[in-house]
């Protein structure tokens, strides 16, 4: 079986050029620190009383780093009193947050508008992402997975200040 | 149990002729045309979901006209025309193409009856349950767990599914006795294609019917009580990437071994080929993951694994660029074309048939480079589950795969009625209107998913959408329009070839070939144990790892099911 010159030649530019697509994702991941999200723990969706979801909400760490503890459900995501209905959640410019998520009753999505964070909430584990806030501004939190007849007004507020 | 002798079954006079005999025009017309009711059904949902998207739309007409059910219209849009809709067409098509060019009638006939009734039972259930069950039913083509639908949903799945392992089947046998009457011979390539293609289907399959059986039909008729949603979706996505190679390997069948006829050209060449649709076997299935990149449940080590093999799937669609870029070329240069690019508007235009796989190509472009940048990772947390996506696959499957289908229909159609096609003029202009309206479309769709808009939502009353996002999910609505009117030109030509067309079907020939053209690739290429052994080693590789991260046996924990319309747990 012999290939022909040109097809030689295009085969070889087709895998440089697929070749480069894995570097690039083989740098992102080295260099940028661009993380596709990882197990953290699975959870009981009915028994969250033992854990940080008991308390949902923001916990400030040091300096201007944060977490926030938020759950979803049908159809709304839930960040604790004080932060209201659908919850607006405040940062000053420049934090980093990491956001751990989980969903009580169906699939969810959580994206952050203009920001590169994305997770599948799948209930019974718990997803994570950080997020670096730097420009000031409103950006909305929105369910992107379908999740029954409300899933188009299940949304949050992130308000960066 | 085969009381008649093959010998006495009927076969045309010639593999070529346009002319079916009867037993044809019955078994492979009831596919095609039950295809194409099924597709009625789901693609007339699609242009009032952009309406219902539109922001603007939807201020002025609140109460959208017809299928005001969006997110049951999602589901029926996905069922019949992603699942029903290529399945029917593609076993009909595969039966022609396989008893033409090998030159003998499908083993087994009842068998194919049998088979054929199996998936036409699941389509009424189907049909069935999302008529009557509107709001239970409205779990999408994904079906994820812990949403359970009511069981007939899952009962219509499962007969498709198992009318495509009986076809599979009988395509297999039939092979097998060609191939022991030619040992020494290469299947012809359109049946090699589909070998690969129900090859691949069969192992894919697996995984789909055991999240059916095991987890969602169970649950939904009440004898489980609790399913593992990150297990579902694990097992969904083995099936629902090769799924996808399902669809586009039977458009190439047409690409590879008629188009070149068709246009007037020839195919470059036969053996690249054959080792392009040997990649696809391989690296079709062991990829699933890459729907995955953002579910909480699987490692980055395993996704990035993925990632990597889907790149590596991509390669054999790019040699199918040149092969058939190749003979499109010498197709133009047949017709006069003497410069670098004028081959390329140097192509019978004015025949649908052509047409309609030329416009279907030019959209797989974009749909293929949008392809890579979904593979690629990382950039994937910008695009997953926003509407860049169904803007993604609605150039491949809803472009590439559906219009050289419908390309299909045009010369196979008449040959079923026995009428020539109502008006070539108006298939002509419905595959120009679907370019256009698919091209508008994705940029439209992207676009807005590049600025936050969520897949499959009702954005038309979402309250964040933004300016940006209100603009492009607008212009999707534009292209919904068009659309519509592309898919109402289909079905008057399809009914008009039905029951109004007088003249009688023309004598023509089929670009079917009997004899492969291809002699130097290694005849162990069709040593179909090998390739399952090496795709056995893949999958293992590839998947084991993300099994075993999914599969909890001892955390005691179990998700509670749970029934679209009210998102409470069931009793």
């Amino acid at each position: 079986m012999e290939l022909n010159r040109i097809e030689r030649y295009w085969l070889l530019a087709v895998t440089s050029v697929l070749g480069a697509f894995a570097a690039a994702t083989i740098v992102a991941v080295a260099f940028f620190g661009i993380r596709l999200p990882s197990p953290v723990d699975r959870i009981d969706p009915r028994n969250l009383e033992q854990t940080e979801f008991a308390r949902p909400g923001i916990r400030q760490l040091a300096g201007n780093r944060y977490e926030a503890y938020i759950i979803a459900k049908s159809w709304a995501f839930e960040a604790g009193p004080g932060l209201g209905t659908p919850p607006t959640l405040r940062f000053p410019v420049g934090s980093e947050v990491t956001f751990y998520v989980t969903s009580i009753d169906v699939m969810h999505g959580f994206q952050i508008e203009g920001h590169t964070a994305n997770l599948e909430l799948v209930p019974g584990q718990i997803a994570r992402t950080t997020v670096r806030f730097n420009r000031p501004g409103k950006y909305s939190i929105i369910c992107n997975h379908y999740c029954g007849a409300g899933h188009h007004v299940m949304y949050a507020t992130v308000q960066v200040e | 149990m085969a009381s008649i002798s093959l010998t006495q079954i009927e076969m045309p006079a010639s593999p070529r002729t346009l002319k079916l005999v009867r037993r044809e025009r019955l078994l492979v017309g009831a596919h095609i045309l039950t295809a194409f009711f099924a597709l009625m059904i789901g693609i007339f949902m699609g242009p009032f979901q952009t309406f219902h998207r539109s922001p603007t739309f939807v201020q002025y007409f609140p109460t959208i006209p017809v299928f005001s059910y969006y997110y049951q219209a999602v589901t029926a849009h996905g069922v019949m025309n992603a699942l029903f809709f290529t399945t029917f067409f593609i076993i009909g098509f595969m039966y022609f193409v396989t008893e033409r060019s090998l030159q003998r009638p499908l083993r087994f006939q009842q068998a194919a009856w049998v088979a054929y009734a199996s998936m036409f039972v699941g389509l009424v259930t189907m049909l069935a349950v999302l008529l009557l069950e509107p709001q239970r039913s409205a779990v999408l083509y994904t079906f994820y767990p812990p949403m359970i639908a009511p069981a007939p949903f899952y009962l219509g799945l499962v007969l498709l599914v198992l009318g495509s392992w009986i076809a599979s089947a009988i395509l297999f046998f039939t092979y097998r006795d060609w191939k022991r009457e030619h040992p020494n011979e290469r299947v012809p390539l359109a049946v090699f294609i589909m070998l690969v293609t129900f090859i691949m289907w069969d192992v894919a399959t697996i995984g789909v019917a055991i999240e059916i059986l095991f987890m969602l039909l169970p649950a939904s008729l009440g004898l489980l009580r609790t399913v593992d949603p990150q297990l579902g979706r694990t097992l969904f996505w083995f099936f629902g990437h090769p799924l996808v190679y399902f669809w586009l390997l039977p458009a190439y069948v047409s690409w590879y071994t008629m188009l070149p006829k068709q246009a007037g050209g020839r195919l470059f060449s036969e053996p690249l080929a054959r080792v392009a649709f040997i990649m696809f076997l391989l690296f079709s299935v062991p990829v699933g993951v890459h729907h995955q990149f953002s579910d909480p449940g699987i490692s980055a080590s395993s996704k990035g694994l993925q990632a990597f093999l889907t790149l590596v799937v991509s390669i054999p669609s790019f040699m199918t660029a040149f092969n058939v870029g190749a003979a499109l070329e010498s197709a133009g240069r047949n017709n006069g074309a003497k410069g670098l690019i004028d081959w390329v508007w140097k192509q019978r235009w004015s025949d649908p048939v052509v047409a309609a796989q030329l416009f279907g190509m030019l959209n797989f472009i974009a749909g293929g480079f949008s392809g890579i940048i979904n593979a690629s990772s990382q950039l994937n947390a910008t695009v997953h589950n926003t509407s860049w996506v169904p803007a993604h696959f609605h150039q491949t499957l809803g472009s590439a795969v559906t219009l050289t289908y419908i390309s299909v229909l045009y010369w196979m159609l008449p040959a079923i009625r026995g009428r020539a096609l109502f008006s070539k003029r108006m298939a002509v202009w419905q595959a120009a209107t679907w370019f256009i309206g698919m091209t508008l479309f994705g940029l439209a769709m992207g676009e807005a998913g590049l600025n936050g808009a969520p897949r499959r939502s009702i954005t038309g009353t979402a309250p964040y959408v933004t300016e940006p996002m209100r603009f492009w999910l607008d212009v999707t609505a534009v292209s919904g329009v068009i659309l519509l009117i592309s898919s109402i030109l289909l079905y008057v030509n399809i009914f008009g070839t039905l029951f109004l067309s007088r003249q009688p079907a023309p004598e023509g020939e089929v670009p079917i070939t009997t004899k492969s053209g291809d002699t130097t690739s290694p005849l162990w290429f069709e040593r179909w144990g090998i390739w399952l052994g090496v795709l056995a080693l893949l999958l293992l590789m590839a998947y084991g790892p993300v099994f075993a991260e999914t599969l909890d046996f001892q955390s005691g924990w179990n998700i509670q099911r749970y029934v679209p319309s009210s998102n409470a747990p069931m009793p």
